[in-house]
């Protein structure tokens, strides 16, 4: 019991991180990023190329996640960030799917659908086993937290205030003379290297990837959390986080209670209580459970309604 | 050479269908419904069952798959994105991409994920001069072409086409001359509802019905409706066929593993080229 425990914070601990970087993309900037997935896998399978292949140590590999992801992050923003929303979603749908084709089929950079297997663990020497699960968490906790004050500091900070704007009405940060582009590429580079650091965080922890790892259903429950916690709110996209893993991870303990239903039929429930759960949410309640702040100018001037923040 | 056009066009006639109803909701409501495919997957397996359990002949069944269609497509609409309406495109296009997951997984949860194939004849392709062509190819690209020819002639010569057109134009203008908007629209989600369960009717004759057709197929559908610039069902059966034509390149010259890849690719381009398509007009978006 403790150790699954352990593994459901260690998830919900890299599911964190994934959030957050997608709340700096989505929820401060605005940008929709149905990509996820690609950028975590990238980081994944250049953190495991690094330190297998190449020889690396962990933070190594880290670190080449991160710019592996900054620069594939960089493509796509550069291809892509000019066009309007939901075609810049397409864009980075379609990078996720090429990406998981790559591993697939590129078997001798990543072993293609048997998995790249990884040996190379975030831990010290002379642990057990129960040790290792525990510091292996506790690297991932420590860089949750890191990218939780980071986000949280950013969205403060006038350059947040500018992602802000730009998310409600690039018209107006562009008037004040804000290279809306540069903002939005930053936001989108940004987010992207964060993402491929959860992957590169994923590959040590689990030490098998599979290109089925990185498929729609991980991109559905990062997109879940963000929603739920509020678009936005940085506290809202960790509390987000830890209550979508802990209710998918919860829900595999009804599957005893449901002897009629064979495991496909269970696996096969959860997705669709997942989906209706994100689609009500957007239905019924679009701000998330925390709501971002209202952003109120100093002195509010009674006839202006300050903005309430949620996305249009 | 022929070969490979035959194939193209086979693919395409999969494709167009439910590539002309992606653009009619899109030239209706503005977003991109990202839900086709798992509509597609849904006719599949609608006309599987008429087909295979209820042992009906298949063309049956291809219609009985159209009207489930019809009604499962209006269904989503009022269930899902009527309350919608307004939000940004993004929004609309999360949600679709979360109720295509739920329906992928209510078939998954109903059927199994074991393959499944319509109860057809074996019959030998025809071979004409060395170029092999099976009975089902022809049958599937003439029904194909039939549907959306009757689709068009549906938009341009009926007064409920003409309606439809109305609403797509300006829905405010419309329903201030008198026009039943909500009708009409319910009208165009039949009809986009019904080229949905076709066009799985034709993957069905053509590829293992099984619930994993719902990704295969979502991304050539909207290749195609954005290659045909998102305007008109020609234009969807023009994108459909360049999009037929890309993969067998791809296929032939490059590796089928990257077939995959190819409607994005060429979404990406024409996005960056030509942000209103190759055909038709510049539609406002919101």
């Amino acid at each position: 019991m403790e150790s699954y425990l352990v593994a459901i914070l260690t998830v919900a601990g890299i599911y964190t991180i994934l959030a957050l970087a997608l709340n700096l993309q989505f929820g401060l900037t605005g940008l929709i990023n149905f990509g996820v997935v690609g950028f975590y896998g990238l980081g994944a399978y250049a953190s495991g190329i690094s330190t297998e292949t190449f020889h690396m140590p962990f933070v190594g590999g880290l670190v080449v996640a991160m710019i592996v992801g900054s620069i594939g992050g960089a493509l796509v923003a550069l291809l892509s960030l000019r066009l309007s929303g939901d075609f810049l979603a397409i864009v980075t749908l379609g990078f996720a799917e090429t990406i998981r084709l790559v591993f697939n089929n590129e078997d001798w950079l990543t072993r293609g659908p048997s998995g790249f297997s990884i040996m190379t663990r975030p831990v010290i020497d002379g642990l057990t086993r129960q040790g290792n699960a525990w510091f292996v968490l506790g690297v991932i906790a420590l860089a949750a937290t890191i990218i939780f004050a980071l986000m949280w500091r950013l969205s403060r900070t006038p350059y947040g205030r500018v992602l802000r704007a730009i998310r409600e009405d690039d018209l107006v940060p562009s008037t004040l003379g804000k290279n809306i582009f540069v903002y939005r590429l930053q936001a989108f580079v940004l987010g992207s290297a964060i993402m491929a650091g959860a992957g590169s965080l994923y590959a040590h922890y689990v030490q098998t990837i599979t290109p089925e790892n990185f498929t729609t259903p991980v991109a559905i429950l990062v997109w879940m959390s963000v929603i739920v916690g509020g678009a936005g709110n940085m506290i809202g996209s960790v509390l987000g986080a830890l209550a979508v893993v802990f209710i998918y991870e919860g829900t595999r303990f009804i599957g005893p209670w449901l002897t009629m239903l064979d495991a496909e039929q269970i696996s096969a429930l959860r997705f669709i209580i997942i989906g209706t759960a994100l689609i009500l949410m957007i239905r019924f309640r679009p701000e998330g459970l925390l709501p971002e702040a209202s952003q109120r100018p100093a002195e509010a001037a009674p006839h202006i309604s300050a903005s309430e923040g949620s996305h249009r | 050479m022929i070969q490979m056009i035959i194939n193209t066009l086979a693919s395409a006639a999969i494709v167009a269908p439910a590539a002309v109803a992606f653009t009619l909701v899109f030239t209706l409501f503005r977003y991109a419904n990202f839900a086709v495919g798992g509509f597609v997957t849904i006719g599949a397996f609608a006309a599987w069952t008429f087909n295979v359990p209820l042992g009906l002949p298949l063309w049956v069944s291809g219609i009985g798959a159209m009207i489930f269609c019809a009604f499962a497509f209006a269904a989503s609409d009022r269930l899902v994105f009527r309350a919608l309406r307004g939000r940004s495109g993004g929004t609309l296009l999360l949600v679709s991409i979360a109720l295509s997951f739920v329906l992928e997984n209510i078939l998954r949860f109903i059927y199994g994920a074991q393959l499944k194939s319509f109860d057809l004849p074996l019959t030998g392709p025809i071979v004409i001069s060395g170029i092999r062509i099976t009975r089902e190819t022809m049958a599937v690209v003439s029904v194909s072409l039939l549907a959306i020819l009757a689709v068009g002639a549906i938009l341009v010569f009926t007064p409920l086409g003409r309606a439809l057109r109305a609403v797509a134009d300006n829905p405010s203008l419309a329903n201030v001359r008198g026009l039943p908007v909500p009708r009409v629209e319910t009208f165009g989600i039949a009809i986009a509802g019904a080229m949905l369960g076709l066009s799985g009717t034709l993957v069905g004759v053509d590829l293992a019905i099984d619930p994993n057709l719902n990704w295969a197929v979502t991304i050539p559908i909207i290749a195609a409706a954005i290659v045909g610039g998102l305007g008109s069902p020609i234009g969807a059966a023009a994108g459909a066929i360049l999009i037929g034509a890309a993969e067998e390149l791809t296929v032939a010259f490059l590796s089928p593993t990257y077939k995959g890849a190819v409607g994005f690719a060429v979404i990406a381009l024409v996005l960056i080229l030509r942000p209103q398509g190759l055909l038709g007009d510049k539609v406002d978006r919101k």
